[in-house]
């Protein structure tokens, strides 16, 4: 009878007991009770779900806030799938990364429909409008600012080869030459000519510094990706871009225009000037910043950040994933060109406008 | 022939009543998506209004650039064509072409975002 289906057909129910029977078998406990399992919003890529879990016995005994973190049902190609990320965040906990700590992952389809990897969950905002706004932190901004440089740092120590993290394209795969070709080959079936695009790309690829010895990027090291407690970094949160590539490709990134939201005039991720980050990034790595380094990868940031947002929009557009905010993503691509003319041509704005 | 109010027109009401009678009635977590809805008919009246200026304002600048090369290509496959040139560095041995070029992606670039982001402009210190 319609309304009355039994509980055993009903999959939240079935989804929910298989998790709990994951979790209790992977902690050692002798029962595991889930009382909330709630999807997070954020998160374009992948999905995060709020867990909510009483452990009797076992490594995580007692009432434990846990985020079960798994793709969403369309993605960016370049990003790493669940089990890999986990082994990242893994290796970044173990390196001194403020991260949330990684605890269980499976890739057995029958507990969750996909992949996925539980990990802490942390305290604070990630919401980078807030964050650039918010004046009660102002006097902090600063130090937090230094604080990212420490951890980026930090994330720069590991280096390949690594066991743990094989599965990651070698430097020579993912360097700045390769980065150039990805774009153009996506911009080749790009219904739109782009040729702003065009014309950074062209520079970038006349302006490509030697290579350096590589280390593990996050690959999107920005306001709106760690997590603030009031003034407390808490964690730096999604690794599913990471891999190895230059210690100045993460810095433009962080300083890229595209990533300043509410404060395009404090150059470091929109919290602060350059200085800050930049003594706390070179007090932890013991080596110094080079600035022709960093720009030609903060204009590298602005086009991959304009092709990521064209990617965001064709997943409306092409595959037909129904969300308003991805569709409108697509219109910052322009944003990031008006940057790589500003960067490129700054002699170049027209008198009038 | 279209009936009035234009459809522009009627945008810029539908949105004023979205943010202005609606959005209070709204619960919290649903004005996250009430505000992307009325950004999204915010960019439609504005380029609804501009209609095809850009494009045809665009293809202008472009047939003076290919003219100056004796290219002759039909309009519509100027820009494609012109970003083809510029992944070749095509302008870089002329000064003249080079800075039209240049002139091209400005006036390209700043109109779009008069549509898209008006906003963002300003915050770069445009008009």
């Amino acid at each position: 009878m319609a309304g009355t289906a039994s509980p055993r057909s009903d999959p939240q129910r079935e989804r929910r007991a298989a998790l709990a029977r994951f979790l209790t078998a992977a902690s050692g406990a002798e029962t595991v009770e889930i009382s909330g399992l709630v999807p997070l919003r954020g998160g374009a890529i992948q999905e995060n779900w709020a867990v909510d879990a009483c452990f009797s016995g076992g490594s995580l005994a007692g009432d434990q806030a846990l985020v079960l973190r798994t793709a969403a049902p369309t993605g960016v190609p370049a990003s790493l799938d669940p089990l890999q990320e986990f082994a990242v965040l893994k290796a970044a906990f173990a390196a001194g990364v403020t991260v949330p700590e990684p605890l269980f992952a499976s890739g057995d389809p029958a507990i969750f429909g996909k992949p996925f990897f539980i990990m802490r969950r942390i305290d604070g905002i990630a919401a980078a409008h807030r964050i650039t706004r918010d004046a009660a932190l102002e006097p902090a901004l600063p130090a937090i600012a230094e604080r990212l440089g420490r951890e980026l740092a930090r994330i720069h120590r590991i280096r390949p080869p690594r066991s743990d993290l094989a599965f990651l394209p070698a430097y020579e795969e993912v360097g700045p030459t390769l980065q150039i070709a990805g774009f153009r080959a996506y911009l080749d079936h790009h219904p739109t000519p782009r040729p702003v695009l065009e014309w950074g790309i062209r520079w970038l690829e006349t302006h490509t510094p030697s290579p350096s010895d590589p280390v593990l990027c996050h690959h999107d090291f920005r306001t709106g990706n760690y997590m603030l407690d009031g003034t407390t970094l808490t964690g730096i949160l999604d690794w599913e871009f990471a891999g190895w590539g230059d210690p100045h490709e993460d810095i433009g990134w962080f300083c890229c225009k595209g990533w300043r939201f509410a404060r395009l005039d404090r150059e470091a991720g929109g919290i602060s000037g350059r200085a800050p980050f930049y003594r706390g990034y070179e007090s932890e790595a013991g080596r110094a910043i080079d600035p022709s380094r960093v720009f030609f990868w903060e204009l590298l940031a602005s086009v991959r950040w304009a092709i990521i947002a064209l990617q965001q929009s064709d997943r409306y557009m092409i595959a037909g994933e129904r969300n308003l905010d991805l569709a409108l993503t697509g219109r910052r691509a322009t944003e990031c060109e008006l940057e790589i003319l500003m960067l490129l041509d700054p002699a170049g704005v027209p008198p009038d406008a | 022939m279209r009936d009035l109010p234009t459809g522009s027109t009627l945008l810029a009401l539908a949105r004023d009543v979205l943010l202005g009678d609606l959005m209070p009635l709204l619960p919290e977590e649903a004005r996250l998506d009430a505000r992307l809805v009325a950004n999204s008919m915010a960019i439609a009246e504005r380029e609804a209004e501009a209609a095809d200026g850009l494009r045809k304002a665009i293809a202008r600048e472009l047939e003076k650039l290919y003219r100056w090369t004796g290219e002759g290509e039909e309009p519509e496959n100027l820009l494609r064509c012109f970003a083809r040139d510029l992944r070749v560095d095509r302008f870089k041995g002329s000064e003249p072409q080079e800075r039209k070029a240049r002139e091209i992606l400005w006036q390209l670039t700043i109109s779009k975002l008069r549509q898209a982001n008006p906003r963002f402009l300003a915050a770069n210190g445009f008009r």
